[in-house]
């Protein structure tokens, strides 16, 4: 329970996604998704079904990166509204914005799909410092489309680490015996992609390779 | 990042859900006291949100709305069935009046509504809610630390498994133990000892070992290097075959050899030997 967590947390949120002149609005996105969730505890269909309409697709879409079956991948994120109708007081704020939060508990999910086993964290348990915005489609396009680039321009090896631990739901161990790496330079690269990934995001320039025809 | 706190690597891989059992409850643990790790967690899944935003976007199976919304609604109704099943006994628990205790009754001179009995079903339910929340938490707690141990019971099992395969394999009546030899003479009487002073662990395999007397008995001795009285090392036998072993015999820790020696002896052994050596071998020091 968040309530009752020994190390209560104050994470400093991040966002990649809101120059200046966009702090406000995406003040006003969490406001809206709260207002949201406040009306979901009431029982408000309505708003579920706005929830829904506003994250499902990103949700839908990472479990189908990991489960590469649309039914199972329906599952995992039907279970995953069901949820938060029934407990919506599962996201709180200090837990990052609700969209990221929901694409990482929508991953864990997947994977433990899966790997069939029962889930092995509850919502709650999901923290996390961002408050990336991801309400707005418009935005949340722009913003994936510049985490794509970022992450065809990691080094092909980090890459290839980073995406099976993350979206196979590799081991370590797994990744070493595949890549042939030793165990230390997979954890390093797994690393040392998500630092540069994050350093990236945070830097202002655009991504060289955003012109269509780049590396990409 | 001091030893203390978790390893940014593992950090990593914990918020992945990627390393093993054992680990992955150890830093469970860590994490519920220390608020600087859980930071740093905090930190790592935001980038995680961000590695899930490097997928394509798509578009949501026909009819995965509707699905929704039918579960959504269903849900309205049953929680809505439950409350009205419980109202009744409700309004009646509330309805039927506190029995008043006999010395209230005479003492008072007008009839006072009471909260108190009506707050107990309350103040019990909220307890109740209370303690399936601790419960739940401990519960959790604890099935992290269960299947941290699983994996550790698993992989201790797995070697246990495979050291007793290879015991067996060395040590078995059923194995066969063949003692390869240049030529096609019969092969000589031999013994093999592996010895760890440190631990007092020997394991000792004889083969082609002539037949003995019955009441008698080989003995194994290890003959420590500071020149001390021979030390038993247990009595043993050959099979039909002329194979015999001695594996962990009770022996003090700490107990350089010089040799191992193997002499013939009375079924039950003998604390020192009686007989000539029939079997010897320098340890080599």
């Amino acid at each position: 329970m968040p309530e009752q967590s020994p190390n209560p947390l104050a994470p400093p949120e991040r966002s990649y996604n809101s120059e200046p002149s966009k702090g406000s609005l995406q003040a006003a996105k969490a406001a809206e998704d709260a207002a949201i969730l406040g009306r979901v505890e009431q029982g408000d269909q309505a708003a579920m079904g706005l929830l829904f309409d506003r994250y499902s697709s990103i949700v839908y879409s990472v479990a189908l990166r990991v489960l590469k079956d649309t039914g199972q991948a329906e599952d995992v994120m039907q279970d995953i509204f069901i949820q938060i109708w029934k407990k919506p007081g599962a996201f709180i704020s200090g837990r990052g914005s609700l969209g990221a939060w929901l694409v990482v508990v929508a991953r864990n999910r997947a994977i433990d799909s899966l790997r069939r086993r029962r889930h092995t964290d509850s919502v709650e348990d999901v923290v996390l410092a961002s408050s990336t915005d991801l309400a707005a489609e418009a935005e949340r396009n722009t913003l994936m489309e510049k985490v794509r680039i970022y992450m065809h321009q990691l080094p092909p090896e980090q890459r290839k680490s980073v995406e099976l631990a993350y979206f196979e739901g590799m081991s370590h161990s797994e990744i070493a015996e595949k890549t042939g790496d030793p165990l230390g330079t997979v954890k390093t690269r797994i690393r040392l992609a998500l630092i540069a990934l994050r350093k990236a995001m945070q830097s202002k320039s655009i991504p060289s390779s955003s012109v269509r025809g780049g590396a990409v | 990042m001091n030893a203390q706190h978790i390893a940014d690597e593992d950090l990593v891989l914990y918020s992945m859900q990627s390393l093993p059992a054992g680990e992955t409850a150890a830093a469970a643990l860590h994490l519920e006291k220390c608020a600087e790790c859980a930071r740093q967690l905090a930190e790592v899944s935001g980038d995680l949100a961000l590695l899930s935003l490097s997928v394509d976007q798509q578009p949501l199976p026909e009819g995965a709305r509707n699905r929704f919304m039918s579960r959504i609604a269903a849900e309205l109704q049953t929680a809505a069935e439950s409350q009205t099943a419980a109202a009744p006994i409700a309004a009646q628990a509330i309805a039927t009046p506190p029995k008043p205790e006999p010395a209230r009754v005479i003492h008072e001179v007008k009839p006072r509504r009471s909260w108190f009995p009506i707050l107990i079903p309350w103040a019990a339910a909220f307890a109740l809610l209370a303690l399936a929340g601790y419960l739940g938490n401990q519960n959790q707690r604890l099935n992290q630390l269960l299947n941290g141990d699983k994996g550790q019971i698993a992989q201790l099992s797995a070697e246990a498994a495979h050291a007793q395969e290879v015991l067996d394999t060395l040590t078995s009546p059923a194995a066969k133990q063949v003692t390869l030899t240049e030529g096609k003479g019969a092969p000589a009487p031999t013994g093999r000892t592996s010895y760890l002073a440190g631990k007092g662990a020997l394991v000792f395999i004889g083969n082609n070992l002539k037949p003995i007397p019955e009441g008698k008995a080989y003995e194994l001795w290890v003959i420590p290097a500071d020149g001390k009285a021979p030390i038993p090392a247990g009595v043993f036998r050959p099979d039909d075959h002329g194979s015999a072993s001695v594996v962990l015999p009770k022996l003090p820790p700490g107990v350089p050899a010089k040799a191992f020696g193997v002499t013939i002896e009375n079924a039950e052994g003998s604390p020192t030997p009686t007989s000539p050596i029939v079997l010897s071998g320098a340890a080599g020091l």
